[in-house]
C-alpha cells in the first residue's frame, strides 16, 4: 500500500510568436529559450532516467499553440540557425574568458550546452521534439494533456460557449493530428476553471483536468479529502487539485528552492553587461539589449554583490533540495493519510515547465534527482493523472467554483485596467463569428477558407498571454500588436463576406502568416442547438 | 430600491473617490473589506481607513504576487525595456467602438465586475435633442428572473463619455445583470441589457464545524490558512480598527 502518491504535472505553453514576415524577430527567442534551456535538457533528463531504469513519471500539458511552434518547419530551421549564433557567441565568450577561474569553465559550459542542444535537435531527434514526448507517451512515463488552442482564460468567456467550446475542439483535433490518438486531459489556461466547463470538457472525449486549491475548496460541496484527492463533477468530468505545499516548495518567490542563492542567477546576463558592440551581433538589431543566456553569476545578493556562478555549490543544493522536497511530501502524506479512509493521499504538483531549466537553470537537473532519490524510499510513488483516474475512479462529488492560478484567485491578472480594453474587441469578434457561422453554414472552397481564417483569428485574439504581457508591462507593445493585428485581420474578413467579396492574395498571405489549427473548422462557431 | 454608487477599480481607489461615496455606500465597502468600524463614525474617519486598506491590499499585492505569475514574466523576459515597437511595423489602427448599443458584464472575483458599455451615436444623438434627457445610469440587478424582475437593484449614474466602468457588487455566490438606462424626465427608458453573471464564492460553502473531523482536518493540511477562505469573525486582524475615539 502507497503511503503517498506524488503527480507532477509540468505546464507547458507559449504563446504562437510565428513571424515570418521578419527575417529575426526577438519574441520567437522564447521559443528558442524554453527549446534549449527547458524541453532540451528535460529529454536528456527522460533518456537518462530510461536508461538507468528509474521508475519516474509525470504528467506534461502541452498547450495547442507550442504544439504548433514544436512542429512548424520555418520555426525549426530559425531555431538551428539560433543555436548556431549561440555556439559562435560561446566560442567567443571562452575565448573572452580564457584563464579566469571563475568564468572560463562557465563559458564552455555554454559551449557544450549549445553543442549538445544542437546535436539531439538536429540528429537525434531530426527536430520533431512531439515525436520524443510521444515515445515517452507510449511508454506511459509521461501523460500528455492538451490545453485551450491558444490559452483564453476561459472563465472570461463563459457567456459565450461557442468560443469556449472553440477553445477545446481545435485543441482536441491539434492534438489528435500530432499524437494519433485523442487525449484525455484537458490542462485550464491559468487554471482558470468555471463550473459548466465540465460538460464541454466532456462532450469532448476529455475526462480530466487541474483546478487551483482554492477553486476546489470553495467548491459546492467541500471535498471530503481536500487537495489529496480529485473530485468528480456530477457528469464524471475528474478535477484534480493543485498541492500548495509542493507548489510553495518550488514556486515562492522568496523560500522556495529556485532562490537560493547558490542556483544561476537569471536576470545577470552579458547582453546587458558587455559592450555593445561585443554583443550587438548577438541581441535584436545590434542594439536592442536583450538576454542572451550567457549569465555568470549566482543569486546570491544584489546586483554589485553577485558571487560568480559555481555549479558545484548548485549541484550539492540540487542534492539538498531534492531530499527536502521528497522528505516533505512523505511526511505530508503521513499526516493526511490518518484521514483518508484507507485510499493514498495524493499530491498534484503543477509547474510552468519553462521554470525548469530556463527560470532556474538547475531545475531539470532537481527534477532528475527527485525521481532517483524517490526509488529509495517506500513511503512515495509517482504517477501520473490518468493512471491515478484508472485506479481511482470513484470520487468525491463537487464541482469547483470558479478560480486561478493568478494572484487573488481569480481572474483580476487578466481583467484590470491595463488590458480590459481588450475584451470590447474580443467580444465583438466572437459575436460576428458567431453570425458568420450561422450565415454561412455550410461553405466549401474559398469561402471555408475564409471563415476558417477567420475562425483562427478569434482564437488568437483570445490569448491570455496578451493581457497578461500588458499588465507586465513587458512586451506590452508586441501584445498589443497581437490583438490588433487579430482584430484588424478578423473584420476585414467580416466585411469582405458582407460585400461578397473576397482579396485571394491576402488571404493567401494571412494564412502562412497565421498557419496555426489547419484542420479548423469555424462550424464549431455556430451555436449549439 | 437602493440607489448606490460604487467606483472603478481598487488600484485607482483615492481619499477623492472615497469621499463621493454615501456613508451607507462607505460602510459596505468596509465590510467586504472585512474592516471592523464602529458605527456612527464620521465619514473622514471611515475613508482614512477604508483607504489606509486599499493602498495596504495594493502593497500585499505587489510586495507577494503570485509565484505563477512571476515565473511566467520570466519566460517571456526579452528585452530590457519594451522596445520591441523598433523592429515591427506600427500596429493598424483598430475602431474604439463599434457604434452598437450594447452592454456587457464579465464577473473578475468576488467582489468586483468589469462594464463596459456603448450607444448608437444616432440614439444618443436623439437623447440629447431631448429636453427630458438627465443622464445615462447602470441598473444592477441581483438575482434577476427569467421575467427580468428582481427584488434588489442599485443603480450607477454614468457619464456620456464613460463607456466602462469596474462595479463593486455588494454580495458573493450571487447573479447580476446589468442594464443600461437612459433617464428621461421621470422615466427610465431600457436601452441595453447584459447577459446575467454570478459572482464566485469568497467563502467555502459549509463552515468546518459543519464537516466530519477528517474532512477539517484534510482542509486545513490543504492549506486553508493561506487562502483566507473560512468564514470566521476576524479574517484580518490587523485590520481591526481601534483608534477612532481617542
Amino acid at each position: 500500500m502507497d503511503s503517498g502518491l506524488v503527480a507532477l504535472v509540468l505546464n507547458s505553453h507559449l504563446p504562437f510568436v510565428r513571424q515570418p514576415d521578419y527575417p529575426r524577430f526577438l519574441e520567437e527567442r522564447w521559443l528558442f529559450e524554453s527549446l534549449s534551456e527547458t524541453y532540451l535538457p528535460l529529454l536528456r533528463v527522460f533518456a537518462r532516467l530510461e536508461s538507468d531504469k528509474v521508475p519516474w513519471k509525470l504528467t506534461l500539458a502541452l498547450s495547442p499553440t507550442l504544439e504548433a511552434m514544436f512542429g512548424d518547419a520555418l520555426l525549426r530551421s530559425r531555431y538551428t540557425a539560433w543555436l548556431k549564433m549561440q555556439l559562435e557567441l560561446a566560442e567567443k565568450e571562452m575565448v573572452r574568458c580564457a584563464g579566469d577561474p571563475d568564468f572560463a569553465p562557465l563559458a564552455t559550459m555554454y559551449y557544450n550546452l549549445y553543442l549538445k542542444d544542437s546535436e539531439d535537435f538536429t540528429m537525434l531527434y531530426s527536430g520533431n521534439l512531439l515525436g520524443a514526448l510521444d515515445f515517452y507517451y507510449k511508454k506511459g512515463r509521461i501523460d500528455l494533456m492538451t490545453s485551450g488552442a491558444t490559452n483564453a482564460f476561459m472563465p472570461i468567456y463563459r457567456n459565450y460557449q461557442a468560443a469556449t467550446t472553440a477553445q477545446v475542439e481545435a485543441a482536441v483535433v491539434s492534438f489528435r493530428a500530432a499524437f494519433g490518438r485523442s487525449p484525455s486531459g484537458f490542462w485550464m489556461p491559468q487554471l482558470g476553471w468555471y463550473p459548466g466547463i465540465e460538460e464541454t470538457l466532456s462532450a469532448y472525449g476529455l475526462q480530466y483536468s487541474v483546478v487551483s486549491t482554492r477553486g476546489a475548496l470553495l467548491g459546492d460541496p467541500t471535498p471530503r479529502y481536500g487537495s489529496y484527492a480529485p473530485v468528480s463533477c456530477p457528469n464524471g468530468f475528474t478535477t484534480f487539485i493543485r498541492d500548495i505545499a509542493s507548489t510553495n516548495d518550488v514556486w515562492s518567490e522568496t523560500s522556495g528552492y529556485p532562490a537560493d542563492p547558490a542556483y544561476r542567477d537569471f536576470y545577470r546576463d552579458i547582453g546587458f553587461d558587455l559592450p555593445l558592440d561585443y554583443v550587438g551581433p548577438y541581441i535584436e538589431q545590434n542594439q536592442i539589449r536583450t538576454f542572451t543566456g550567457f549569465k555568470y553569476w549566482s543569486i546570491t545578493g544584489g546586483n554589485d554583490q553577485k558571487a560568480p556562478y559555481s555549479p558545484e555549490l548548485a549541484a550539492a543544493r540540487v542534492e539538498e533540495h531534492a531530499s527536502r522536497f521528497l522528505q516533505a511530501r512523505a511526511a505530508q502524506a503521513k499526516a493526511a493519510s490518518v484521514h483518508m479512509n484507507g485510499r493514498p493521499p495524493l499530491m498534484v504538483a503543477p509547474y510552468d515547465a519553462e521554470l525548469f531549466g530556463h527560470g532556474w537553470f538547475e531545475g531539470p537537473g532537481w527534477l532528475e534527482t527527485v525521481f532517483r532519490k524517490a526509488q529509495a524510499t517506500e513511503d512515495l510513488r509517482f504517477v501520473t493523472l490518468s493512471e491515478y483516474r484508472r485506479s481511482y475512479p470513484d470520487n468525491f462529488e463537487s464541482v469547483p467554483e470558479y478560480s486561478s492560478w493568478g494572484d487573488g484567485g481569480y481572474g483580476g491578472i487578466w481583467l484590470e485596467k491595463s488590458n480590459d480594453w481588450v475584451y470590447r474587441h474580443v467580444f465583438k469578434l466572437i459575436e460576428r463569428m458567431i453570425e458568420l457561422a450561422e450565415r454561412f453554414p455550410n461553405e466549401s472552397g474559398l469561402r471555408e477558407r475564409v471563415l476558417n481564417q477567420a475562425a483562427r483569428e478569434v482564437m488568437l485574439a483570445q490569448a491570455s498571454d496578451w493581457p497578461f504581457l500588458l499588465r507586465a508591462g513587458k512586451s506590452g507593445s508586441f501584445a498589443r500588436k497581437q490583438i490588433e493585428d487579430a482584430v484588424t485581420n478578423f473584420n476585414r474578413i467580416y466585411e469582405m463576406l458582407c460585400a461578397n467579396t473576397v482579396g485571394t492574395e491576402w488571404l493567401t498571405k494571412l494564412e502562412k502568416r497565421n498557419n496555426i489549427f489547419p484542420s479548423i473548422n469555424y462550424r464549431v462557431f455556430r451555436h449549439k442547438r | 430600491m437602493t440607489r448606490r454608487r460604487y467606483f472603478s477599480d481598487d488600484e485607482n481607489v483615492n481619499v477623492e473617490r472615497l469621499n463621493s461615496l454615501s456613508i451607507d455606500a462607505l460602510y459596505a465597502l468596509s465590510e467586504k473589506m472585512a474592516l471592523d468600524l464602529p458605527p456612527d463614525l464620521e465619514k473622514v474617519f471611515i475613508v482614512e481607513a477604508l483607504f489606509e486598506a486599499f493602498e495596504e491590499d495594493n502593497e500585499d499585492r505587489k510586495s507577494a504576487g503570485d509565484a505563477a505569475v512571476h515565473i511566467e514574466e520570466k519566460k517571456y523576459s526579452g528585452s530590457e525595456l519594451d522596445e520591441i515597437d523598433a523592429s515591427i511595423d506600427a500596429a493598424p489602427c483598430i475602431v474604439c467602438r463599434y457604434n452598437e448599443t450594447i452592454v456587457h458584464v464579465i464577473a473578475r472575483d468576488p467582489a468586483w465586475a468589469f462594464v463596459f458599455w456603448d450607444l448608437r451615436d444616432e440614439e444618443l444623438d436623439e437623447l440629447r435633442a431631448s429636453d427630458s434627457f438627465s443622464h445615462l445610469f447602470l441598473r444592477v440587478i441581483k438575482e434577476p428572473g427569467y421575467d427580468g424582475k428582481s427584488t434588489a437593484s442599485f443603480e450607477v449614474v454614468v457619464g456620456e463619455e464613460d463607456d466602462h466602468w469596474y462595479l463593486h457588487l455588494p454580495e458573493e455566490d450571487r447573479s447580476y445583470r446589468v442594464d443600461l438606462y437612459a433617464k428621461t424626465g421621470t422615466k427610465s427608458r431600457l436601452l441595453a441589457h447584459s447577459p446575467v453573471i454570478r459572482t464566485p464564492r469568497a467563502l467555502m460553502a459549509d463552515s468546518l464545524a459543519d464537516l466530519d473531523p477528517g474532512a477539517a482536518e484534510l482542509a486545513a493540511l490543504s492549506g486553508l490558512a493561506i487562502l483566507e477562505i473560512v468564514q470566521a469573525p476576524m479574517r484580518h486582524p490587523s485590520r481591526i480598527l481601534g483608534g477612532f475615539d481617542e
